[in-house]
Parts: C-alpha cells; sequence; structure tokens
C-alpha cells in the first residue's frame, strides 16, 4: 500500500472526529453570533449587531472580568498550595510508596463526580455546615455564621479544591525531570539553598507551573456549576450568562457571540502560555 | 431446576408482552406530571408506555425542541411559554371533540390566549397555581403581608428569590406598576434597580424547587416566594412549618397545560393521555403529588376530599381571577430576562 494512503487512512478517525465534534459546531456558533432574534426564535443575517451589544449593555464585561478575576484567583490559590506540595513530594518524601500514596491523595478525587465534590463543599461551608459546628464547639464563634457559603470566596474555595489536581501534575512533572546533579553542581559553585532554588530549581519548574496555571485558570473561567452551588447574589460567571442565552432568554446569536469571545479569551491564554514555555525553554538550554 | 426455567420464561414473556405495548409516549414535562402513582395506572389501561424526561425550568421547552429530534410526544410548558412553540410550529391543534371532559375545564383557562392561536387550540389544561410567597413560622412574630418583607434590611441574608424573569413581575408589583405583562423600559429598569438594592439581603437565588427546600432544611432562608403548594408540603413532611401567602401587592397564577409535539408518531397515546390528565386519575394525581390545583374542577369533585378540594381554590373562582395569570411575553421577553441577568451580573 502507498504509504500517502496509509498515512491518511491512520489518520482519517481522528481527523473526522475533529471536523465532526469541533470545527462543525465551532463553525454552526460563528454563524448563529451573525443572526439576529425575531420573535419567536432567530432568522438567518450576516450583522454584528450581538457583538456590538456585548460591547453596548455593561453587563457582559462586568461578569467577563468577574470571572476573569475568579479565574485567577483559583489559579493563585491552587499554586500557592501545589507548588509546595509538589516539592514536598518530589524532593522530602524518599519512599516510593508514600510518595505515590500522597500523590494519588491529590490526583484520586479526579475520579469522584464534580459536582459531588462541590456539593461536599456546601455542606462544610453552610449556616449548619460542619465548619460553623467545628467554629462554635470550640469556642471561636458563639453563633453559626454565614459568611461562609453562597458568596465568591466560596466559590474560590471550592474551585480551588474541585481543579488543583491540574496543578499539582504537571509541576510535579516539571520537578521530577530535574537532574540531581544540577542542584549539587549549583552547591558546588558556592550557592546556599535559597540560591539554589530560585535559580536552578524554580526556573526549571516553570514550565509545569505555566501550564498548570492555565489548565486551572482555564477550567475556573469556564466554569459553570460552583455558582449555582455555592455562588450568592453575586456569583454569576460567563458560562452561566450562556447558558441563560440559549435558555431563558432564547437568544442564541447573542449566546453564541459571548461564547465566542469566551474562547477566543481561552486561546489567547494558551498561546500566550504557549510562548513563555517556549521562552523558558530556550534560555535554559 | 425446571421451576425456574419456568419463572424465567414467564418473566421473557411478560418483558416481551410490555415490549409489545400499543406504542409508546416521550413527555418533556416537570417532575412529578409522570409520577407512577397515575403513570402506571394509565399504561396498564392504554397499553401505552411513558418515558419522562423532566425539566428544571420553563425556559427549557422551547430550546429543546429547537433542536429538534423528533424524540418528545407531549411537552407541557406554563402558558407564558406557549406561544414560541405555537409560532414556530412545533406543536399541533388539539382536536378538542376528541377529549372527552374537554368542557368541563375552566373556561378562562379553555379560552386563555396562551393556548388559543388561529382559532385553533393548542394545549390541554393540567393544572395551576399561584407563586405565592412563604415564611418559617418560627421566625416571624407578626406575619409577613407585604413584598416589602422581602426588602427588610432585618432580614438580611434570609431571603431567597426565584431565579427567574418573574423576578422583575415582584420588583415591579412592589414598585407599583401593576401591569406586569407590559412594563414600559423605564418600568423595568425601575425594577431592576429595585431589585439591585435588595441584592446585599439576598442568601441564594433559587433555581429549583429542590434548592428552595434546602436553603429552608438547613436554616440559610427564612422568606422567599414559592410555587404554591409544592415546596411547603415538601418542607411540612421534613418537619419545618412554612405558611404561604399571597401579597397586598398580589401574586401571580400560573398555568400548565399539555401541548402534542407537531408530528409525532404516537398520536393515538398522545391523545388517551390527554384524557387521562383531565380525567380524575390525572387531575387528582398531580393535586396529590405536586399540591397544584386542578384545571377540570368537576374531575375534581369527585377524586379529592371536601378539605382538598378547599385548600387548592377549585369552588372559589374569585382567587384565580385575582391572581395575575402570568403572558406570554412576545418580542418584549429579551427586555426582561436581559434585565434579570444585568442584576445578576452587577
Amino acid at each position: 500500500m502507498n504509504i500517502r494512503l496509509r498515512r491518511a487512512l491512520m489518520l482519517s478517525p481522528p481527523l473526522l472526529w475533529t471536523v465532526i465534534f469541533m470545527f462543525v459546531p465551532y463553525t454552526l456558533l460563528v454563524i448563529y453570533s451573525f443572526w439576529r432574534t425575531e420573535f419567536p426564535l432567530f432568522v438567518p443575517d450576516f450583522q454584528f449587531g450581538n457583538y456590538a451589544e456585548l460591547i453596548r449593555d455593561p453587563q457582559y464585561i462586568r461578569v467577563l472580568w468577574r470571572t476573569m478575576r475568579i479565574a485567577a484567583m483559583v489559579s493563585a490559590f491552587a499554586l500557592l498550595l501545589a507548588f509546595p506540595y509538589a516539592y514536598f513530594l518530589v524532593f522530602k518524601v524518599r519512599r516510593p510508596g508514600l510518595r505515590l500514596v500522597l500523590y494519588m491523595a491529590v490526583v484520586a478525587p479526579l475520579w469522584v463526580s464534580y459536582l459531588l465534590r462541590a456539593y461536599t463543599w456546601k455542606t462544610i461551608l453552610g449556616t449548619e455546615g460542619v465548619l460553623n459546628s467545628f467554629l462554635i464547639s470550640t469556642g471561636i464563634l458563639s453563633e453559626p455564621s454565614s459568611l461562609f457559603l453562597y458568596n465568591q470566596t466560596a466559590m474560590v474555595l471550592t474551585l480551588t479544591y474541585v481543579f488543583i489536581p491540574f496543578m499539582v501534575m504537571p509541576i510535579y512533572a516539571a520537578l521530577e525531570k530535574i537532574p540531581a546533579s544540577l542542584k549539587e553542581a549549583s552547591a558546588d559553585l558556592g550557592h546556599g539553598r535559597a540560591a539554589t532554588f530560585l535559580k536552578v530549581t524554580l526556573p526549571l519548574s516553570l514550565p509545569g507551573v505555566i501550564a498548570g496555571f492555565t489548565m486551572t485558570f482555564c477550567l475556573a473561567f469556564g466554569d459553570f456549576i460552583a455558582p449555582i452551588l455555592v455562588g450568592g447574589p453575586d456569583g454569576q460567571m460567563v458560562a452561566n450568562v450562556i447558558a441563560s442565552q440559549f435558555g431563558a432568554a432564547l437568544n442564541w446569536p447573542l449566546g453564541s457571540a459571548l461564547a465566542l469571545v469566551m474562547l477566543v479569551i481561552v486561546l489567547g491564554i494558551i498561546s500566550v502560555s504557549d510562548r513563555f514555555e517556549r521562552l523558558g525553554q530556550a534560555r535554559l538550554s | 431446576m425446571l421451576r425456574k426455567l419456568v419463572t424465567g420464561t414467564a418473566i421473557v414473556g411478560l418483558t416481551a408482552g410490555a415490549a409489545l405495548a400499543e406504542g409508546e409516549l416521550n413527555l418533556l414535562t416537570w417532575e412529578g406530571y409522570a409520577d407512577p402513582s397515575f403513570i402506571t395506572p394509565f399504561e396498564e389501561a392504554s397499553g401505552c408506555k411513558v418515558t419522562a424526561t423532566y425539566v428544571g425550568s420553563n425556559d427549557d421547552f422551547a430550546p429543546k425542541l429547537a433542536a429538534g429530534g423528533g424524540v418528545f410526544d407531549l411537552v407541557s410548558p406554563a402558558i407564558d411559554s406557549t406561544a414560541p412553540l405555537i409560532a414556530a410550529g412545533f406543536v399541533d391543534p388539539i382536536d378538542t371533540s376528541r377529549i372527552e371532559r374537554w368542557n368541563e375545564i375552566y373556561e378562562k383557562f379553555r379560552t386563555t390566549e396562551g393556548i388559543n392561536a388561529n382559532g385553533q387550540v393548542y394545549g390541554v389544561p393540567f393544572s395551576w397555581g399561584a407563586i405565592s410567597f412563604m415564611y418559617r413560622k418560627d421566625k416571624f412574630d407578626t406575619p409577613p403581608t407585604s413584598l416589602a418583607a422581602l426588602w427588610d434590611p432585618a432580614l438580611e441574608g434570609r431571603i431567597a428569590l426565584w431565579d427567574d424573569k418573574s423576578a422583575i413581575y415582584v420588583a415591579a408589583r412592589l414598585n407599583g406598576d401593576a401591569d406586569i405583562y407590559n412594563l414600559t423600559d423605564e418600568q423595568i429598569a425601575a425594577a431592576q434597580e429595585t431589585l439591585l438594592k435588595q441584592k446585599p439581603l439576598v442568601r441564594k437565588y433559587w433555581a429549583t424547587a429542590g434548592e428552595l427546600v434546602d436553603l429552608y432544611k438547613a436554616d440559610e432562608v427564612w422568606i422567599s416566594n414559592t410555587w404554591a403548594g409544592y415546596q411547603s408540603s415538601l418542607l411540612a413532611a421534613d418537619g419545618i412549618e412554612v405558611v404561604e401567602f399571597i401579597p397586598t401587592e398580589n401574586a401571580e397564577g400560573w398555568m400548565d397545560s399539555f401541548m402534542v409535539v407537531k408530528g409525532t408518531p404516537n398520536e393515538e397515546c398522545a391523545y388517551k393521555f390527554l384524557n387521562m390528565a383531565v380525567s380524575e386519575l390525572g387531575q387528582c394525581g398531580v393535586a396529590n403529588v405536586n399540591g397544584y390545583s386542578a384545571t377540570n374542577p368537576v374531575a375534581a369533585k369527585e377524586c379529592m376530599t371536601p378539605e382538598q378540594y378547599l385548600a387548592l381554590h377549585q369552588d372559589d373562582p374569585d382567587y384565580l381571577d385575582s391572581l395575575l395569570l402570568w403572558e406570554n411575553l412576545g418580542p418584549r421577553l429579551s427586555a426582561y430576562t436581559n434585565a434579570w441577568n444585568a442584576v445578576k451580573s452587577q
């Protein structure tokens, strides 16, 4: 069989998959975004009114901004927790068995339904929840506080917990790849522990940090469940607005336009992080 | 061994019998509207196998049908969500001569604009009720009577409101704009302002019946709006006493009707279902499961106790007339939903 044909045959299933499940839906989204609503549904058209509406009505920019802020906070907190944890696993835990157990302790929750894990936080943070009962029994609070649940803090907390495996995994992989000889060389050249960390370990782990940051940010940016479960009156995020445009408002064209704006933002973030990652690699080599 | 074999064969025979039933029906409907308490007897009597998919909101009907697929035979939207389905041609007209007890249904419902268009009828009224308000009895010394209670700073963090365009209706009534289905842009903007003032006091905008029940059970919320009869009975079953009330600013009313999806291959079964729905079986079925009022008072009188008949306002046309029965907003829908989204985005 000719090589080109064989290659085409091998590539065709994934290609077909991409065309059917990625290309076609996104093209439809692009087409819809130029349509216009007309009772009862919407009619084909080519106009930029939906995009103009996204700029004209401040609510969309406001929600986009809020969503980005929450996603950035989730990524930042996940990083603060995940980096020391991964560092500890790679460099401090000597027994491979224990390391595996501790690693799995972070990764295993991914096998439990996201909905269930988010719901758990509701029972922890609620007015009659675990946290309040604990604080009252220890005498820190005299009566249950309603400050823990149904606000943006609860959303950031839940999302951080839910997405932290995506931060731990790439950082762990990056740290694990750093050869011990580099650290020894740094010590031989007279650097202390702190300087070695700042000049060797940290720069070499940056690709993992960037990958983790990108993943957690994008996942949190598109989240839709946390606002519903633990968010309060000020918890609406972009995905919820899109859902409402496709449902309650029956305005698919506007929803499509907003979804595409979201897609462009995510793609932008991914390409920026990709560049950063390559920049880091170039400097080290 | 032989006995086992015989039993096995019998079971296979039974299942095969069910599979060979006369037809099947796919419902897109509310939880409780396909409750086994009345669906199982219907299946046995009609030979039509019923499968139900549940919606979480009235907003789910049009998008699901717009997405196409020919999956559903019957849908049960509320009266404010029927017009797009009719206008878009998603549903077929009803041949009311095939609904035996059609004339027993409240006239107000039979003739309502929501199911009548182009001189034809498009829905069979099934149940109705009020979007009333409710509060925890043990938390109020003086029972609230006005919507103002949901704007009372003393109740900060104890208020819940339905995450729905009806939030605009509620705020408009508090503002004194009684014609809630024909609000001007200024009145909608005013309602939006009023809702923004309430927002810091709100614990949660509730989305589903179960969520509201959980909010009361977890002692998060003391006052909210509700689907009269439904959540309060679920809470009562859990030992939490709530009181429903119609505020001085009045309340909205809703009515759900079953509509036949265009081109259904199961029309025969669909009509059998519609006939069942407005008979004693369906009317008392939904009243007992969901606590909603019946659209066929004649059937309701047959199957309800006098107390239930009274409690569900079946003999009280004034109550029904006093409610602001939901209307389709037509092209104005987006003005309402955008205002509500703007409140949530603030």
